[in-house]
């Protein structure tokens, strides 16, 4: 039974024993993880009386709230990715070409490893307590500038940009996280090399620093992306359910069968997942490319 | 001194950006502190901590939390470990599928997950559009719901915890220290508890850390699973109370805090990034 | 006038002086190299000079024209960086076009000049490739197309041969040397490789802990050692403490064995304690030919290097090498046996301790 790594080329007819080692987890993966996904999967296309059909799917693109529903969760992912990206990216920069001294930089990235973690249920309560409204900061635009955030602006922590903005307290770190190390692959030469050659900081940036960052940029947006998509907790602690997203949509069918449609349901989900399963292969294939400049 | 130079002394916009960052980060900690000390009107105190701490089904949860936490890790190294040292050392060929399979918890999120779990284990397990009978459901029994969600935990980890390993095991070479111990005559047994094990220990702390940062406050496999855990337990106390719960999420703020503190210390600031919930 | 003038440049850290009053005068079409071990200060005088650091004080002239403090864009030098610097979002092409499109030359006019410089590095067949799809000496050459392709008035190369192979390090810097003399641009060299610098220069600065130790050209270098330091870097060497003995015949005694010495002892005293040193290649055994300087000494050990045998030797207490070029029918002595050694009067040399 112990055949050694050396010996691999040998017993072909042997094979199944050399694959025994990753049968547990193979096992575990179906059973927990493959088995769930395909029942989703035979579920979105079974009809009312157990029958094999697409109706469910074409509802998916017919039935209004449905549509409405995607298309929400997939306007508070975009804008959390981009602002997310946008903002996570000058922190990054800030900390590494950016300057600063170099304990900023610990700081935000140990801060930024915590914050990308904390989310859900007590990031809703840390939020209501800031923007709530009897938060703090809400007090706070009272006392200074004499304007009631509630009554007076459209403000409303429990809708989308308010739910956005808690996003944000998730995305910033991740957005940190990832291109902090990117930012720090820019080797210091090709500035070097690029001032020594003529250009202007700005013609740096246009011409060598962002096209070779961009790959690691947009791969990370499109994470953000899927992050925001597929959250939960963070959404139902905050609006308890008043924010039609695709996740709570999908939660409440869970919870009891609101579309009178298990078929239906299902393939919401698996909606969800082919959203997802396009983000991770242009992240992947941003990766890739990424990975071939800033090695 | 040059113009470039000089420009270079004061980096203007990085300041406002991390200014604008730190500011963003650390109003919601301080609203949340702030109002958890204000229970008692007009002083500040340590009431709500002392009120949220003695409530038993805060004890209840979080102990049950940990519980499931500690399986899910020790669940976790027993089924990754010895699978990622198989593929390294015996079945390189499987490393892409198995790579495949840990990408997958990022595309079945939390949701989904505990969709299709309940579904599945909730009744029956038949094979699909027939009616051929393979399980009793679990969800009917408690030790069979426990099971289920440490499952589900087990695999949303299993990206980190996968990587954690696979990376520790890269690191230290698994391959030539075993062949190493071989040719010292060590048995199977004696490399992989000393030889193997005592060597990714730094990845294995990370890894636990961080699926136990994970654990103990997650809420969607937990409240749909309806296991008394923390998570689902802090919600509930949000509809009813004000300030135990912006002290309680203060707590696990700090408490997340030290695990990454933590994995810090062990991986020398190689730490992983996990997501929303 | 010299073309580039560096003048009393010293640069300092903090409380550490890196460079410390480096002077130096360079002729247009001069090729000058900068040889010292690691934290020398070679580089950050290279530096200095492209612009990436300031000195804390003295001046840089190129060309009668002070650019000391001017911006590492706005000087027209050219540089080599180890790690080649290659963009790795550009093609070569368009990595050699870059200076020129940043200065807004027309389309033509960069392609023409892009195309003279792809022919002068011999690479028209990689033109559309990216630095990842070439070797490193290909990416190296790159680099000094793209740096010469803006008419640099100097070009400052930072030792660009030290993350290359042996074979190409060796072809691919006497290329560099070809491509310089034709063209007849200056250029200054940093390297810690002494057998690059001795090869390729028309002069050498030595240099040590910040300071400039001898300045010559390679044969002065390597014959004529001014210091203990730059006799060690350069080349091998056996040195020994010695005490002189009698001045006005450069008679020297190392640990009780007598030499003549060629250097002009006139300026010591008796007693003095100076160092002695004798390249290994200037050895060799009297029975061959008779020399100034005859002492006995026993053979230790024999190694054999290729083309040149090295003969460990003890004469007197004083261990020495010997370097003889490898010969089929050489006849070798025996290790444990004595014999005679002799070396001229001018191969010994005395330095200052």
């Amino acid at each position: 039974m112990a055949q050694t790594a050396l010996t691999q080329k040998k017993s072909i007819t042997l094979d199944w024993k050399r694959w025994i080692g990753v049968f547990p987890f193979f096992l575990f993966a179906i059973l927990f993880l493959i088995l769930p996904s395909l029942r989703l999967f035979a579920g979105s296309f079974t009809g009312a009386e157990g029958e094999f059909t697409f109706a469910n799917i074409i509802q998916l693109f017919e039935e209004q709230a449905i549509l409405d529903a995607y298309w929400l969760s997939i306007q508070i992912s975009a804008a959390t990715a981009i602002g997310g990206g946008i903002f996570g990216f000058l922190l990054a920069y800030s900390v590494t070409v950016g300057g600063l001294p170099k304990p900023l930089r610990s700081a935000l990235i140990t801060f930024s490893g915590v914050a990308s973690n904390f989310a859900g249920v007590p990031l809703a309560f840390a939020f209501i307590a800031t923007l709530g409204r009897t938060g703090f900061v809400t007090a706070l635009i009272k006392n200074l500038f004499n304007i009631n955030l509630y009554q007076q602006t459209d403000f409303d922590l429990y809708s989308f940009w308010g739910l956005s903005l808690t996003y944000m307290y998730f995305q910033f770190p991740l957005m940190v996280l990832i291109m902090a190390p990117a930012l720090d692959g820019l080797k210091r030469e090709w500035r070097e090399a690029a001032e020594n050659l003529g250009a202007s900081t700005t013609q740096y940036w246009l011409r060598v620093a962002f096209p070779v960052l961009l790959p690691s940029i947009l791969g990370s947006m499109i994470l953000l992306f899927g992050n925001a998509f597929g959250a939960y907790a963070t959404a139902y602690a905050l609006t308890g359910g008043r924010l039609g997203i695709i996740t709570i949509q999908i939660g409440a069918q869970i919870r009891g069968d609101v579309l009178h449609n298990p078929g239906l349901g299902y393939a919401m989900a698996m909606g969800m997942v082919v959203i997802m399963a396009i983000s991770l292969m242009g992240y992947s294939w941003l990766q890739k490319r990424s990975e071939r400049w800033l090695r | 001194m040059s113009i470039f130079a000089r420009i270079r002394r004061i980096p203007f916009w990085s300041w406002l950006w991390f200014i604008l960052g730190a500011l963003y980060f650390l109003l919601p900690l301080y609203a949340t502190v702030n109002f958890s000390l204000r229970m008692e009107r007009d002083v500040i105190g340590f009431k709500a901590y002392v009120r949220a701490f003695e409530d038993p089904r805060f004890l209840e949860t979080f102990l049950y939390s940990n519980m499931l936490a500690v399986l899910t890790i020790i669940a976790s190294i027993i089924l990754i470990v010895p699978t990622a040292y198989w593929i390294r050392l015996r079945l390189p060929e499987a490393r892409r599928i198995v790579e495949f399979i840990t990408l997958l918890p990022f595309v079945v999120p939390a949701i989904i997950l505990v969709f299709g779990l309940i579904r599945i284990y909730s009744s029956p397990v038949t094979i699909p559009f027939t009616e051929i009978k393979l399980l009793q459901p679990l969800t009917t029994f408690e030790v069979g719901t426990d099971i289920l969600i440490v499952a589900g935990y087990v695999v949303l980890g299993l990206p980190y915890m996968y990587r954690s390993v696979d990376t520790g095991m890269r690191t230290v070479d698994v391959r030539t220290l075993t062949e190493a111990a071989q040719s010292l005559g060590a048995s199977w047994f004696t490399i992989i508890v000393r030889v193997i094990l005592p060597n990714i220990r730094a990845a294995l702390l990370s890894g636990a850390l961080l699926t136990f940062a994970i654990v103990v406050g997650e809420v969607t496999l937990a409240s749909f699973l309806g296991v008394p855990a923390f998570g689902p337990y802090l919600f509930l106390l949000g509809q009813h109370r004000a300030y135990e719960p912006a002290a309680l999420s203060f707590a696990s703020f700090l408490l997340t805090w030290i695990a990454m503190g933590l994995i810090q210390l062990f991986t020398g600031g190689q730490g992983q990034t996990t997501g929303a919930h | 006038m010299s073309y580039l003038s560096i003048s009393g440049v010293t640069k300092q850290f903090g409380e550490t002086v890196v460079v410390d009053n480096f002077n130096l005068d360079i002729e247009k079409g001069e090729f000058v190299s900068f040889l010292g071990p690691s934290g020398c200060g070679k580089t950050t005088t290279l530096r200095m000079v492209a612009g990436f650091e300031t000195p804390t004080s003295g001046k840089i002239l190129l060309d009668g024209a002070d650019i000391t403090d001017k911006a590492p864009n706005q000087r027209n030098v050219g540089m080599i960086f180890q790690s080649y610097a290659l963009f790795p979002n550009m093609t070569v092409a368009q990595n050699i076009g870059f200076g020129l499109r940043v200065r807004r030359e027309p389309d033509a006019v960069v392609k023409q000049r892009v195309e003279e410089m792809i022919s002068l590095i011999n690479l028209e067949k990689h033109a559309n490739k990216y630095p990842y799809q070439l070797s490193g000496g290909q990416q190296q050459r790159v680099s000094l197309a793209r740096a010469l392709a803006i008419h640099p008035q100097v070009l400052l190369l930072d030792e660009p041969l030290s993350a290359l192979d042996a074979k190409i390090r060796i072809s691919l810097r006497a290329e560099i040397r070809a491509i310089q003399k034709k063209l007849g641009i200056t250029a200054i060299f940093v390297t810690h490789d002494q057998e690059e610098a001795l090869s390729i220069s028309d002069r050498i600065v030595v240099m040590n802990a910040g300071l400039m130790e001898q300045v010559g050209t390679p044969f002065e270098i390597y014959n004529f050692p001014t210091t203990v330091f730059v006799a060690n870097f350069v080349g091998s060497l056996n040195n020994a403490p010695a005490e002189v003995i009698e001045p006005s015949r450069g008679l020297i005694s190392i640990d009780g064995v007598q030499f003549e010495s060629a250097v002009d002892l006139n300026q010591r005293r008796k007693g003095d304690k100076v160092r002695v040193a004798i390249r290994p290649e200037r050895l060799s055994f009297a029975s061959e030919q008779k020399k100034a300087n005859v002492v006995d000494a026993i053979i230790e050990n024999i190694t054999f290097l290729g083309s040149v045998v090295r003969i460990q030797v003890k004469i007197g207490n004083t261990k020495f090498n010997m370097d003889t070029f490898n010969n089929p029918f050489l006849e070798l002595p025996k290790i444990g046996s004595t014999e005679q050694v002799t070396c001229s009067r001018e191969a010994v040399l005395v330095l200052d301790e």
